[in-house]
């Protein structure tokens, strides 16, 4: 028996399984859920590979790069792959019991496998051209998602983030064929190699813009709340949780290996995810619904990874771009625990109306602690992966001396307890309800899923220390 | 290169911008397609210029022939289900807020100053290279094909061929999801002269399709620009009504779509081993391999497309829950 | 003047024009046309800088890009013409009641 690389594994496992799953719609869940697991597995072995090795590098067909395509995995690309393998498995467990319908079922799984093949393939890539494709599979299979529950305001905003995406794609696309036309290569290594110019700043620029698009910093953000509010539970999470962070992950690479030419850029990035955490916490305040209020909460988080990669400016980036990684990993992790809560909820009281929370005769108690827990990494309090994250946000700021960045990120916390007091007001009161209180449902595997997560979500924030370690493995940012 | 070569190729910008503009800015929908097919058309030409004949096959029949197909169809519904199916020019159907005439300027004029920046930065960038000519050189003899741009495609660069069917497959499975239960126009069928129209040009149509995409691998042609050509069999065969989709018929579509894709990253898979890794297809077996995958990518790219065109799965009304499945 | 230098110049022109469409556009099925004309463009900037002076061959990695390309652009069109029919059934529909 011959062993296959881990590396070609955690890419066709998941695109296997998607087949399997779409020709097979009876067998959906459990085709689906296996291939889940195999690429977990997959994922697993390459963790192991990259703790001995450092980094481990696979040239497509034999060719080596520029002519081929390699895939490169490093510790920051395997903790990414790890975060979305166990969100990933834990979503699937959640949606199992969730999907009730039959053909949501049937057309979840198919969808979900490709979408985990797009962000596999995100993570490894190390050729831009290679990158817009894998963007296009994880927005294909994103957009089907979105809509899966076929309601008119789903459909409506699945259009919205199809244009978005689309118009993402091609500027990306623009940039690509400009770096081809200075450079004549489009692997990584030959953006390293290239010579500032015209053309390679007009490339950045494309590229960049596109990406913001995609991964909806404000204000290109106005696809994004839509979406993820009407989507149903388990896409929701996968959307709000993983699938933004596929093209925030490309940025952090693409800004290493083609530097912004200047800290004015790095300060308007930083002054955009400001206005992300500012304008999103104001617009979740405002949310009438929960799982609108938790979707532009996933505006302000991805406002907030912006503020820790300026955090420090362009010198600081080197070690900026570690605070942006936690921030990443956390808010994956806490953000579909809390989307999948807030599904669970909706499920068993009939609506999510936050004004009528408290109003409900049944209480969805368990439901409600997860969405407890999570909010408590997704606010950043001691002990969470999300405490960790803003502290090393504040920490490179503050000795960089940016206190502007500091007191945005403690007005974006601020905000974002009094946006979730909403929420938990209406979990704690009893006083407005006339009756009995109706028997709780009793728990359901649905509600083991996220309860996993959160818990992940802050116990995540012990294992601080070895996460940073991990990442740095191979190098990401280079050796300095 | 004679003034009457850089004249024709002014005149020929000229008007691919000059349809760009018109087909955004004329008001009737039907027409503003009809001006996108040709501007199509006539951007391909101007790629068999740039001598990339291989792009301007695809261009024609996929980025402009099947896409003009699929917005005819859209087009065809939104009247249908707006009850202007029988009126005249094609205005207004989707829903509009009048955009405040500032705002489009100040649209314009950002777009504008993107076009110089872009502009300025092409004009600052080398031409005529630098680029991959030598490396695809010295590898042409080991791919085991004759045409460079196939073995771009197959072997290179094999990896993005798997993705981009991938993708296609991911269209497919999405569009089944989004319109399943949808009732449906009653399709744009053509009448009886075109349905003996249809089976005289059929066999045809499927000769040429298959001889593109043999040809890809020592000229210009192959998979995709075969697969477009089959896929138009698909068409007519749809829209003269020769061929209805079944819901009995949904499984084999199934394996249909996937069959290009599975087949791609099975083999990719199957060669590695034995010190070779994925998509390392061995030196003698190349040739046979990549015409097996072409082959195969044909069929699925030609009934995808095909599928994508008729849209919805074929479900049998009133759908019977969990059955008839596969 | 050569014909790299006017169909680059073309393709960044049509791909602006597509920008512009896209952002100002109201009709749905529009806007979808206006992003296949930044993808055209696109395309352009791609196969001239494929492009050398004759006799040379052009590189044919870009062209292979470009036919990626344009298969990627039609799948997203497909899927985002779905939506429009699928929204705008379910907005007549929402009328009649």
């Amino acid at each position: 028996m011959m062993m296959i690389d881990p590396v070609i594994l955690t890419l066709f496992l998941p695109l296997f399984g998607a087949i399997a799953a779409f020709v097979l719609p009876r067998a959906a869940a459990w085709v689906g859920l296996l291939a889940v697991l195999a690429t977990g597995g997959a994922v697993a072995a390459l963790v192991r590979d990259v703790l001995a090795a450092g980094e481990v590098v696979t040239q497509l067909g034999g060719w080596a790069p520029p002519l081929g395509i390699a895939l490169r995995a490093d510790g920051l690309s395997v903790a990414m792959l790890a975060m979305t393998a166990g969100v990933g498995l834990l979503v699937s467990i959640g949606a199992l019991d969730s999907l009730r319908d039959l053909r949501e079922r049937q057309y979840f799984w198919p969808l979900w496998l490709l979408l985990l093949t797009g962000m596999n393939g995100v993570y490894l890539g190390t050729d831009i051209f290679n990158l817009y494709v894998m963007i296009e599979v994880i927005a294909l299979a994103a957009v089907g998602l979105t809509v899966l529950s076929g309601t008119k305001q789903a459909v409506r905003a699945g259009l919205e983030y199809m244009y978005a995406s689309i118009l993402g794609a091609l500027l990306f696309l623009m940039g690509v064929g400009f770096v081809y036309l200075q450079t004549g290569r489009l692997d990584f290594a030959g953006l390293i190699a290239a010579e500032p110019s015209g053309a390679m700043s007009a490339a950045l620029a494309l590229m960049v813009v596109g990406l913001l698009l995609k991964t909806a910093l404000f204000p290109l953000h106005f696809w994004l709340p839509a979406a993820h509010a009407n989507a149903t539970a388990p896409a929701s999470a996968l959307l709000s949780g993983l699938v933004v962070k596929a093209a925030l992950y490309i940025f952090l690479r693409l800004t290493t290996y083609m530097p912004l030419p200047d800290e004015i850029l790095v300060t308007l990035i930083g002054m955009l995810g400001a206005g992300a955490v500012l304008w999103g916490g104001v617009q979740a305040l405002r949310a009438e619904r929960l799982k609108l209020l938790v979707a532009w909460s996933t505006v302000v988080q991805i406002g907030l990874i912006f503020i820790a990669f300026a955090r420090a400016g362009q010198v600081g980036l080197s070690e900026s771009w570690k605070a942006a990684a936690l921030l990443i990993l956390a808010h994956g992790v806490a953000k579909s625990a809390m989307f999948l809560a807030a599904g669970r909820i909706k499920d068993e009281i009939g609506h999510d109306r936050i004004a009528d929370l408290d109003k409900s005769d049944i209480r969805p108690t368990l439901a409600q602690f997860t969405f407890a827990l999570a909010a408590i990494s997704i606010i950043g309090l001691p002990p969470s992966l999300g405490f960790i994250g803003k502290w090393t946000l504040m920490e490179g700021a503050m000795a960089a001396g940016y206190w502007h960045w500091v007191a945005v990120t403690m007005i974006g916390t601020l905000m974002s307890v009094a946006y979730f007091s909403r929420v938990f007001a209406g979990f704690l009161r009893f006083d407005r309800m006339r009756g009995e209180l109706a028997e709780h449902k009793g728990w359901a595997l649905a509600d083991a899923a996220p309860l996993t997560l959160a818990i992940a979500a802050i116990s995540l924030g012990l294992m601080a220390a070895p996460i940073l370690s991990f990442i740095e493995l191979g190098y990401p940012f280079g050796a300095q | 290169m004679t003034d009457a070569a850089i004249l024709f190729d002014l005149l020929l910008a000229g008007s691919v911008i000059a349809l760009a503009i018109a087909s955004l800015t004329v008001r009737d929908m039907f027409a503003a397609i009809v001006l996108f097919v040709i501007f199509g058309l006539l951007s391909a030409l101007a790629w068999v210029r740039l001598s990339a004949p291989d792009v301007a096959l695809a261009e024609a029949a996929i980025g402009t022939g099947v896409t003009g197909a699929l917005l005819l169809k859209t087009l065809h519904h939104l009247r249908y289900v707006t009850g202007k199916l029988g009126e005249g020019p094609a205005r207004g159907l989707t829903p509009t807020a009048p955009v405040p005439a500032g705002v489009i300027w100040a649209n314009a004029a950002f777009c504008g100053m993107i076009t110089l920046g872009l502009a300025l930065a092409f004009l600052g960038a080398p031409r005529s290279g630098p680029g991959f000519d030598a490396l695809v050189a010295e590898a042409m003899p080991a791919s085991g094909v004759d045409h460079p741009v196939t073995a771009v495609l197959l072997n290179f660069r094999a990896y993005d061929t798997l993705m981009e069917v991938v993708v296609l497959l991911a269209a497919v499975i999405a569009v089944w999801q989004i319109e399943r239960g949808l009732s449906d126009a009653p399709a744009p069928a053509l009448g009886e002269v075109w349905q003996g129209f249809a089976r005289l040009t059929l066999p045809a149509i499927v000769v040429v399709g298959t001889y593109l995409l043999w040809k890809g691998s020592e000229a210009p042609g192959g998979a995709f620009q075969g697969g477009a050509v089959l896929a138009a069999v698909g068409l007519l065969l749809l829209l003269s009504r020769i061929y209805v989709p079944q819901p009995a018929h949904r499984g084999l579509a199934r394996w249909a779509f996937v069959l290009g894709a599975g087949a791609f990253a099975g083999v990719a898979l199957l060669v590695s081993g034995g010190g070779r890794v994925a998509f390392e297809y061995p030196a003698e077996h190349a040739y046979a391999l990549i015409l097996l995958i072409e082959g195969l990518v044909t069929i699925s790219i030609a009934v995808t497309l095909a599928a994508l065109f008729h849209g919805r799965e074929p479900v049998a009304a009133p759908v019977p829950e969990g059955r008839n499945d596969t | 003047m050569t014909p790299d230098l006017i169909y680059g110049l073309t393709g960044i022109a049509v791909f602006a024009i597509g920008l512009v469409g896209a952002l100002c556009a109201q009709d749905r099925l529009r806007r979808v046309l206006a992003l296949k004309l930044c993808s055209v463009g696109a395309g352009f900037v791609l196969v001239v800088a494929a492009w050398r002076s004759p006799p040379a061959d052009p590189d044919p990695v870009p062209h292979a890009l470009v036919i990626t390309g344009i298969v990627v652009m039609v799948s997203a069109t497909a899927v985002a013409l779905a939506l429009i029919r699928r929204l705008q059934t379910l907005e007549a529909e929402d009328d009649d009641d």
